[in-house]
């Protein structure tokens, strides 16, 4: 048992350093990141529907517009905070729960910009 | 299944309840790999903590409360197995949960286990997995046999890991619907510091004894035995039972510190005794105690022998003599006759322990029958022997005691010998 327990340390950390170098040797044949557009509320405020719904999240701005229907609870949920700043709804899913960081990482995958006053 | 084995299914009961629960309220998105990794991923992670917990909660010495799981090493055997899977399954959480993010994309994978910002939950569940690492590496022997004292200390970083797992499971914690997840880890949570209040602080109060070393005997160049007066009421014990025994010489090694010793006096004795062997820095320094000396004991611990006799065979190996000699003093006590054999297994005659006052009894015990068994002579104990010496071997309860191999070896003889294992009764001395 203890030599199994050994392993799956050992396995565990070799996992971890996998994920790591792939990511590193992945985003090194990205190239350099465009630069980043800023908006501000107003244009945000333009995409509140749920084919079209783009989020303010802690300065950051999302177009989640393709991912609404898969969001595990219905779209009626998410369409109050389209066009708007949603980070309450994000950090605290209206009832005190923080979403997953899963969630949190797919998040990033739908950046489109920064919010225009705290874009540098 | 007896009462005991239902004892211990309730521990595995309690540990698993939380996985059990979330399966059933958050099962799989989709029949989708990603949705499923990330379902074994949540029940690994809530499964590994629910066993963590449970875990903590017995690792704190109750006296009586071990007897009814059979004892402390069962008990602390279970500790073993839950923390063993707890270590596994806590590893297994973080990686399923990114694999389970694979198909979104490598940098979503990595941003489970790294959020880029905020995710303070995360890197909480990371300092309490990191800390488990710690805590655990010296258990499972990654470095080698750890040191007691040492490994007794690095083991109290097990609180960082319960307490910031807590807090990681409460902020992230969407198998379970709220509140009764809250209610589920609460209770969990507090299970385990009760335990840790009443082992550490109520216990020390209730089941320590004040004691003094009248008596050093020293049986063997490396084996004393310590004959005890109570300075204050006497802790009651049945025979066969182990005590915490921390001694208060000055500049003597291991001074204040707790270790198990077997009790070998019958409780019916004025005074209270341990058989100590050099096996460690600490049993090495109370070869050395002397007569006047403080000693506080803690206990009494152990399950190994019921209340009344019946027809038994005794296999001891060395050392592991100890709490058969409580016994038979005990028994040599009551003056009434007994149907017990005794299999004393050491190597020669020169490192027999006891001896001369086991053959004392052995003339003058109706019923009580001492065979030795000498393995320079004998060779390892074998069927034959056993046979030879204890025809009805598989009619008889069978209680062993002694060195790891030596435990084994008997254990899997007697098994050979048509004993059923609810008949077979072991006494552990590894405590780790």
């Amino acid at each position: 048992m203890k030599k199994f327990c050994y392993s799956a340390f050992i396995a565990f950390w070799s996992c971890i350093a996998t994920l790591l170098a792939v990511n590193v040797l992945a985003t090194g044949e990205k190239g350099a990141t465009p630069a980043t557009p800023g908006y501000s509320l107003e244009e945000v405020a333009a995409h509140a529907a749920e084919d079209d719904c783009w989020l303010v999240i802690e300065g950051k701005v999302y177009d989640i517009s393709t991912y609404v229907a898969r969001h595990p609870t219905p779209p009626s949920v998410l369409l109050p905070w389209c066009g708007k700043e949603a980070t309450e709804g994000m950090r605290t899913k209206g009832y005190g729960r923080d979403h997953s960081s899963t969630a949190w990482a797919m998040l990033e995958e739908f950046q489109i910009g920064v919010l225009a006053e705290s874009a540098p | 299944m007896n009462n005991k084995a239902l004892a211990h299914a309730l521990l595995w009961l309690v540990a698993l309840a939380p996985a059990v629960v979330a399966a059933f309220h958050a099962p799989p998105a989709s029949s989708a790999p990603g949705d499923w990794l990330n379902f074994l991923g949540r029940i690994a992670g809530i499964a590994g903590f629910g066993m963590l917990l449970v875990a903590a909660a017995v690792s704190f010495r109750l006296p009586g409360v071990d007897r009814w799981f059979g004892g402390l090493t069962k008990l602390w055997n279970t500790h073993h197995l839950l923390g063993c899977g707890a270590f596994l399954l806590l590893l297994v959480h973080p990686l399923l949960l990114a694999m389970a993010a694979v198909p979104l994309s490598l940098s979503v994978a990595i941003g489970v286990l790294f959020p880029p910002d905020g995710g303070g939950a995360v890197w909480l569940g990371w300092i309490a997995l990191v800390s488990m690492m710690v805590f655990m590496a010296p258990s499972l022997g990654f470095f080698g046999p750890p040191k007691y004292q040492r490994w007794k200390s690095i083991h109290r970083l097990s609180a960082v890991t319960a307490v910031f797992g807590l807090v990681h499971t409460l902020a992230l914690s969407r198998s379970i619907e709220s509140p009764y997840s809250q209610w589920l880890w609460w209770t969990l949570a507090t299970l385990a510091l009760a335990a840790l209040v009443y082992g550490l602080i109520l216990a020390r109060w209730r089941h320590r004894y004040p004691y003094r070393v009248s008596v050093v005997h020293r049986v063997a160049p490396n084996v004393v035995e310590l004959s005890l007066e109570a300075l204050a009421r006497p802790m009651a014990y049945r025979a066969g039972q182990f005590v915490y025994l921390c001694h208060q010489q000055r500049n003597l090694h291991g001074r204040g510190e707790e270790h198990p010793y077997t009790l070998s006096s019958s409780p019916d004795e004025a005074v209270l005794r341990v058989a100590v062997k050099d096996l460690g820095d600490a049993s090495r320094a109370l070869q050395s105690v002397v007569p006047g000396t403080a000693v506080a004991l803690t206990g009494p611990y152990g399950d190994f022998f019921p209340k009344s006799s019946g027809r038994e065979l005794w296999i001891a190996g060395g050392i592991g003599i100890t709490p058969f000699l409580g016994r038979v003093r005990w028994l040599a006590g009551r003056g009434e006759a007994v149907d017990i054999g005794l299999i004393y297994c050491i190597q020669d005659e020169a490192r027999a322990l006891f001896v001369e006052e086991l053959r004392q009894l052995n003339a003058t015990l109706p019923g009580f029958n001492l065979t030795v068994h000498y393995f320079y002579k004998h060779g390892p104990l074998s069927s034959d022997f056993l046979r030879y010496h204890c025809r009805d071997i598989a009619s008889r309860e069978v209680y062993i005691c002694g060195p790891g191999p030596l435990l084994q070896l008997a254990r899997d003889l007697a098994l050979a010998n048509g004993v059923s294992r609810r008949r077979l009764h072991t006494e552990e001395f590894n405590l780790l």
